[in-house]
């Protein structure tokens, strides 16, 4: 069988899951979430990431039923939900703090909403016991909440809220308790249960690493606004703004005045120095512009390279060093700090640049992307 | 273990004393032999024999146990169910008010309560007995209830409610299912608390109360008021007895509690 590229949003005649169409959520006079569109499609596993109180967990909020939108339409398989309550809503939780219920057993609380259905009793019993094996807590069935620790109890709120086999999983900040070890092995579990039982995820996070990790598709938030949908390398690689570039990973920014030279554009940025060459994020006119490239794109060297157009040289103002990666921060003349990273491939080999050395930063004229500022 | 300084042993003997040695008086004279307060004549249960016959203490009595169960009853309830409304309801109209005025009847005089329950009761011609009694017990505990009850719901995590909603359930069989068990603790302490009311009201059930019910307070009161009786002391002594076992028991339960808490711990910090 061929492998098909899981991309339905390039899919014109893919009908999303969850759409989101012109949705504003008002909180007296403040504006949560800001006329806001998106499409989320089945088996995706989507990422919203944003900065804390950007209205992350105000979408999710409505998508279960516990907000309704001040206007615009949220439509869930072509059916518009605003009028359907959240018990009658084949959207299941994942709660920021987890709600587990402290009363009842760890196998209680996954019965609990099988129970509701009114499902006969022994397959309700399989159902649990399927969903313990899953997330791995089976010996755990019989205590309380409160006797479990908390990367237990995250997976009994995983658990629970997959028990009914929902259409669409909402998960608010799911690893956030977490400590950084196991939150990285649990987000590949997260990963491979997605895939096992073929649910749309709906993720909120703070974490850009993590949102990176997990995500068909990342969606950038602020304040209430989407900045970008994308796909984590297009959202790393062809971030659309400053604001997206600057808030997944490490970039250097550069602003000047930009001038289309066929496919790419020139910017001058410095007095007496050559412009930079950069590609352009869409068609632009000329102007002002952001010039952004990432650190590990930025060569660092002691001697001119010749064969670049985009060459500045500087001074080592500060060095960090990472374990397998260490950044230099170099001074340019203007006084514009630019970073550039570098893999320590070898074990404690001597550090070729030391503080206060002249060096060459250079990169290739597709490295860095220009945005319009 | 600290040993105690001389200045705390002190504090605390005369501290208990004062509360106790009342107390222990009555006791020992519900044993005495002689009518007569002032004179010990000799050991003797003979007063508790005399109180089992004294058909007017006990009609009281039962009054007092019919008033206290039903009333709190319909205080817990009532009371509940204001504390969820006010605390869960949402911001609606007049919320603030309503939320004041539950408070009010806590700080209001018993006797204006007394008084103005009296006065509804006359003129909507009601006439006083025990459910006159009932009726006034539940209004002025419920408050009490109320408050117990919302400092509970106003420290648990609102989405524990959501997250049943989410799974399935109906507003209502979310709160019997999850709101309910996680609240009762604080709910059976409302409905004791309304209990201890009712059983202890005395002014408020002498406004109330007609020539065709009388609880227990009322009645010792007035016999008091034709002199002390051993028989008195008896009923005391017994009331004491009751008081001091359901006390214990409470503390027994509430060490149960932290015990099983800190089992809990344990196995939390074990399964890792
Ligand atoms: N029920 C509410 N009433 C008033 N303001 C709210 C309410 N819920 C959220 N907000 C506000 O909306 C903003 C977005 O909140 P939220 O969606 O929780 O952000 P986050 O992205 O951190 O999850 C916050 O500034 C918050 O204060
Ligand atoms: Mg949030």
């Amino acid at each position: 069988m061929p492998e098909t590229v899981f991309e339905p949003w390039n899919d014109p005649a893919a009908n999303p899951l969850i759409q989101f169409r012109n949705v504003t959520k008002r909180f007296g006079d403040f504006t949560a979430v800001d006329n806001l569109s998106i499409d989320i499609f089945e088996k995706e596993f989507f990422a919203l990431l944003g900065p804390s109180g950007c209205g992350k967990t105000t979408m999710m909020r409505m998508l279960a039923g516990f907000e309704t939108p001040t206007s615009g339409t949220i439509m869930l398989d072509g059916q518009d939900i605003s009028p359907i309550p959240p018990n009658k809503r084949s959207v299941n939780m994942m709660f920021q703090s987890y709600a587990l219920f402290p009363h009842l057993t760890v196998y209680d609380n996954i019965a609990f909403g099988l129970k509701r259905d009114k499902l006969p009793p022994d397959q309700i019993d399989a159902r649990v016991k399927e969903m313990l094996r899953l997330v791995q807590i089976e010996k755990f069935g019989q205590r309380k909440p409160e006797q479990i620790s908390g990367g237990q109890r995250q997976r009994v709120a995983l658990a629970r809220a997959l028990a009914k086999a929902p259409k669409l999983l909402l998960l608010d900040e799911p690893l956030s308790a977490l400590d950084k070890k196991l939150r990285q092995d649990t987000q590949f579990e997260l990963m491979d249960i997605q895939e096992k039982t073929g649910t749309t995820f709906v993720v909120v996070t703070h974490d850009q690493e993590e949102a990176m990790t997990v995500a068909s598709r990342v969606a950038v938030m602020d304040h209430g606004k989407l900045k970008q949908v994308d796909t984590p390398d297009r959202i790393y690689e062809a971030p659309n703004s400053t604001y997206v570039a600057d808030f997944i990973g490490d970039v250097n920014i550069i602003e000047g005045h930009g001038k289309a030279q066929g496919d790419t554009m020139a910017i001058s940025w410095a007095e007496g120095q050559p412009p930079i060459i950069g590609t352009p994020s869409k068609p632009m006119d000329d102007g002002n512009v952001s010039f952004a490239i990432r650190p590990e794109k930025v060569a660092i060297s002691a001697e001119r390279p010749a064969d670049r157009n985009n060459v500045v040289q500087g001074k080592v103002l500060d060095i960090a060093y990472l374990g397998n990666l260490s950044t230099y921060h170099v001074q340019l003349p203007s006084g514009i700090v630019i970073k550039a990273q570098t893999a320590n491939s070898r074990r404690r080999a001597s550090r070729p640049f030391t503080w206060e050395d002249e060096v060459w930063l250079s990169w290739t004229d597709t490295a860095g992307i220009v945005l319009e500022r | 273990m600290r040993r105690l300084t001389w200045f705390n042993a002190t504090s605390l003997t005369l501290g208990f004393a004062f509360l106790y040695i009342p107390m222990i008086v009555v006791i020992i004279y519900s044993f005495n032999e002689s009518r007569l307060v002032t004179v010990w004549g000799g050991f003797s249960t003979k007063w508790y024999g005399e109180l089992l016959q004294n058909e007017a203490f006990l009609d009281a009595a039962w009054v007092t146990f019919k008033v206290g169960f039903f009333s709190s009853i319909i205080a817990t309830i009532l009371g509940t169910m204001g504390a969820y409304v006010l605390v869960r309801g949402g911001r609606f109209y007049g919320r603030t008010l309503f939320s004041g005025m539950i408070y009010a009847p806590l700080v209001m005089p018993e006797v204006i309560t007394g008084l103005s329950l009296l006065l509804l009761f006359i003129s909507i011609g009601l006439d006083r007995g025990l459910f006159t009694i009932i009726l006034a017990h539940a209004t002025f505990s419920m408050c009490y209830v109320s408050v117990v009850v919302s400092s509970r719901l106003v420290s648990f995590d609102r989405s524990v409610e959501e997250a049943a909603l989410d799974l399935g359930c109906t507003p209502f069989e979310a709160f019997r299912l999850v709101t309910l068990p996680i609240i009762a603790p604080a709910v059976i302490s409302g409905w004791l608390l309304a209990l201890t009311l009712s059983l202890d009201d005395l002014v408020i059930a002498s406004f109330v109360a007609g020539p065709s019910a009388t609880t227990l307070p009322i009645k010792v009161f007035s016999s008091i008021r034709l002199g002390v009786s051993p028989e008195i002391n008896a009923l005391s002594t017994i009331l004491i007895g009751l008081v001091t076992i359901g006390t214990i028991m409470a503390s027994l339960s509430t060490k149960r509690a932290v015990m099983r808490r800190e089992r809990a711990e344990r196995m939390a910090e074990q399964a890792g």
